[in-house]
């Protein structure tokens, strides 16, 4: 019951003028930071850092954590209306988010992610204040044989994801693995096929890959294949654009699902959400009655996406206030607000300065109800953006990729590697090669080699079998991978 | 008419000059380019600084953040600025050690710099988990004698200054081990938390707030007020490591104005002496220092030719 008590003296704290406006400023600053393409949660939350130092601890890691859970939302929209994930972990989003635009039924794809989004974050939230301790020694457990095999596992997930192309699905996450091989050695730290370019040295940005090939390419279809009107579909002037309560809540069990996995995914450093969406994903589609409808505007794979992604807030939380080490590159920049207050993060926060902690716990279920405000009155405007006509609406995304990819680091050869992404991206949309894969590889490239080598520094690779969680996440990987073959070997009679 | 109107305007532009020419330093923004994002340990570092040096002077500073390759990308980003005095490189030991095995040019990447301020000097320790059995520096020692090269060290990436640190306490001590790197500090420390490792490399300031660690070993003449449990490498037998520490400083551009850099060593003198700024960081039993041009670039000769030993005698350069 104490924790209750803590929960309502922080909500109390919260409850006045400057701290409501202090979290919706936030949450509409998260939005649509995120909803620009460039911008990832982290870098919104580390531009609105310095406005921070001025506040009270309390209200500076309010203001920062409100921006932080709604540009996790707020990468969505832009996947959704135009195909260009504003965040990394918006990636999936897009799968089925644009499918449905394009089939005229941008209304349920909007209201699916923001209530998934919401309903993420609160179970992120409610796993956080509950089981922070049993997660954070859970997160003790994994060694790098474990982030390996939870990366393979992971990585299995392109089995489901290209949808019965499965060997232009494998083609395309060994280009993204290749292309991660560019930059520095991650272990010894020489160089590799960087031809002595300082750019180069920390491998593509992510940002501007992901512009390229999701936002650009589209553009270049578009452009050849000659629609510039207005949409084809129009959005049915009879019917409400918004899905119903009901079908919200048939999506209830695919929400809650992704919401566990998102947070539990969460919480190991370096895994975060981007990894979890494309589990819940995969999930997902596994579990459903109709798969086949995953990718081309199912509204379960938009639920279990943006709910996954969005509760992973709460789990990146775990690490950082029970053991001080950042389960995010967002909860990093945290650490540095909590350094400049004087505040050092990790559990003596809780017995300091449990004001603080509080405080920051109720936030965020406040955000959460913001989030949900501000999404649905936000998502009237968005909707709009189906009705812009392509030849406006081309150019529009044309600039922003190259203004996005820009402001990642500030450098034109970022808005090279965006162009030459989306011209491969375009020819490969071309010849059916799905392009999420080439992500799914560059994601998961890094932590793959990273681990498998450590994991042999440690003890050899007898050490993966040896290690019960490893061995069954494998096992895991294996079957996931393995099972649909053998079904469809079955239903077809052999051959493949 | 329009002749006496340009006369004018030149007698206007003329009696210019000589302002701009004995105009005093700064006369504009001052650019502080970061190697790390914002949060970063020299970007708190950074605007701590400049929200003291307030205090003392009127300039303006505007803290920028050029991530990448491990300060090269921040350091390019400086050098290709005109050496006029108004772009300064915060620094940190990491970058030289960078320089060097990123095999880049050193009078490019180093000595295209003049080191103008040095800041702060944080012992280098050996950190380990307190209810681990190796919590002790003999009892590490004795199992990796036993282990023969076999035992784990966990700390940031190859080739840093905490895995240099790490080579030179085997060195001096006669033993060997094995270097894991993680991203970052807080994931190394995590994996010596979960028994990946026996020992962290790092600082003082790494264990504050977070349970669980015990510093084993400082590399310091004298034990650190803050943490007086924790022994010196003196104290615990092992010589030649009582001044190894992470610095961080600003540097500007080789040929700046000599103007420029003198208000600089002035303005440091007047920060190093603040009682604020010295709180913030004896805190985390970090030494203030205020080492103008001359000290900061020895500091830096020797780290390069210390660095550059170790560095070949494990094989990491050639």
């Amino acid at each position: 019951m104490d924790l209750f008590s803590h929960l309502l003296d922080g909500l109390g704290a919260l409850m006045g003028i400057t701290p409501l406006l202090v979290i919706m400023a936030g949450v509409a600053i998260g939005i649509l930071a995120g909803a620009m393409p460039g911008i990832s949660p982290s870098m919104a939350v580390a531009l609105l850092l310095p406005f921070s130092f001025g506040m009270t601890p309390s209200m500076g890691l309010v203001l920062l954590c409100a921006i932080y859970l709604a540009s996790n939302y707020g990468g969505s929209i832009t996947a959704v209306m135009v195909n260009t994930p504003g965040t990394p972990s918006a990636v999936v989003t897009a799968f089925d988010g644009y499918p449905l635009t394009r089939k005229g039924d941008a209304g349920t794809a909007l209201g699916v992610s923001l209530v998934a989004s919401v309903a993420g974050g609160f179970i992120g939230i409610i796993i956080l204040v509950l089981f922070s301790a049993p997660l954070a020694r859970m997160a003790l457990k994994f060694w790098p044989a474990e982030y390996f095999a939870l990366a393979i596992l992971g990585l299995s997930t392109i089995a489901s994801l290209g949808g019965g192309r499965w060997l232009e699905s494998f083609m395309a996450v060994l280009l993204g693995l290749l292309l991660n091989t560019i930059g520095l050695d991650p272990l010894s730290g020489v160089s590799r096929f960087t031809f002595d370019v300082v750019r180069l040295y920390d491998g593509f940005s992510f940002i501007p890959v992901l512009i390229g090939l999701f936002a650009l390419s589209e553009v270049f279809s578009g452009i050849e294949s000659g629609e510039v009107g207005i949409p084809p579909v129009q959005p049915d002037k009879e019917r409400s654009p918004w899905p119903t309560v009901r079908e919200y809540l048939k999506l209830k069990y695919s929400m809650i699902r992704a919401g566990i996995l998102g947070t539990v995914i969460g919480v190991f450093p370096g895994a975060g959400g981007t990894i979890a969406s494309f589990i819940a994903y995969d999930v997902e589609k596994r579990l459903s009655k109709d798969p086949d409808s995953f990718g081309k505007g199912a509204p379960a794979g938009v639920a279990a996406a943006e709910a996954s992604n969005s509760s992973s807030v709460g789990g990146a939380l775990v690490p950082l206030l029970t053991l001080g080490i950042p389960g995010s590159s967002s909860a990093a920049v945290l650490i540095g607000a909590l350094m400049i207050h004087d505040l050092q993060p990790g559990p003596e926060l809780f017995t300091r300065h449990p004001e603080v902690v509080y405080t920051l716990f109720s936030s965020l279920f406040v955000a959460n109800i913001f989030l949900l405000l501000l999404g649905l009155l936000g998502a009237r405007l968005w909707i709009k953006a189906a009705l812009i006509p392509k030849r406006l609406l081309y150019p529009m995304i044309f600039a922003f990729s190259f203004i996005g990819s820009y402001a990642v680091r500030s450098s034109l050869f970022d808005v090279g590697v965006c162009l030459v992404f989306g011209l491969l991206g375009w020819l490969l949309s071309r010849s059916k090669i799905p392009v999420s894969p080439i992500v799914l590889g560059m994601i998961l490239g890094t932590m793959i080699e990273k681990n498998l080598r450590t994991t042999i520094m440690m003890g050899g690779v007898s050490l993966f079998f040896q290690r019960p969680l490893s061995l069954t996440l494998l096992v895991l990987a294996f079957a996931s991978v393995v099972i649909p073959f053998i079904r469809e070997k079955k239903r077809t009679g052999g051959g493949l | 008419m329009k002749r006496i109107i340009a006369v004018l305007c030149l007698v206007f532009l003329v009696a210019l000059i000589p302002a701009a020419a004995f105009a005093a330093y700064p006369e504009k923004p001052i650019r502080m380019v970061n190697y790390v994002g914002p949060g970063g340990l020299m970007d708190v570092t950074s605007r701590k600084f400049v929200s003291i040096a307030a205090k003392y002077t009127d300039a303006t500073f505007v803290v920028e953040n050029k991530e990448g390759a491990g300060g090269l990308v921040g350091m390019q980003a400086v050098l290709e600025q005109p050496a006029d005095g108004y772009t300064i490189f915060a620094a940190t030991t990491s970058n030289i050690a960078k320089v060097l095995t990123s095999k880049k040019n050193v009078d490019e990447f180093i000595w295209g710099f003049e080191w103008i301020a040095m800041l702060m000097q944080d012992p280098e320790c050996l950190i380990a988990a307190k209810d681990s059995p190796l919590n002790t520096w003999e009892a590490v020692h004795k199992d990796a004698m036993e282990k023969n090269g076999g035992q784990l060290w966990t700390g940031p990436a190859a080739g840093g200054n905490d895995h240099l640190m790490a080579m030179k306490v085997w060195d001096k001590s006669g033993m060997s081990a094995k270097w894991i790197p993680y991203s970052t500090g807080p994931e190394a420390m995590m994996a010596l938390l979960s028994g990946q490792g026996a020992v962290y490399v790092g600082n003082p300031a790494d264990i504050g707030g977070r349970e669980g660690f015990s510093i084993i070993a400082v590399a310091r003449k004298e034990r650190l007020a803050k943490f007086p449990d924790a022994p010196t490498f003196v104290e615990l037998g092992v010589e030649g490591l009582e001044e190894e520490a992470m610095w961080r400083g600003f540097a500007m551009k080789k040929g700046s104005p000599e103007e420029a850099m003198l208000w600089w060593e002035e303005l440091l003198k007047k920060v190093a002496a603040d009682s604020e700024w010295k709180e913030f960081l004896e805190k985390d039993g970090i030494d203030v220092v205020d080492y103008g041009r001359e000290k900061f670039n020895a500091q830096v000769r020797k780290d390069i030719d210390n660095f550059t030993v170790y560095l070949k005698k494990y094989g990491l350069i050639k």
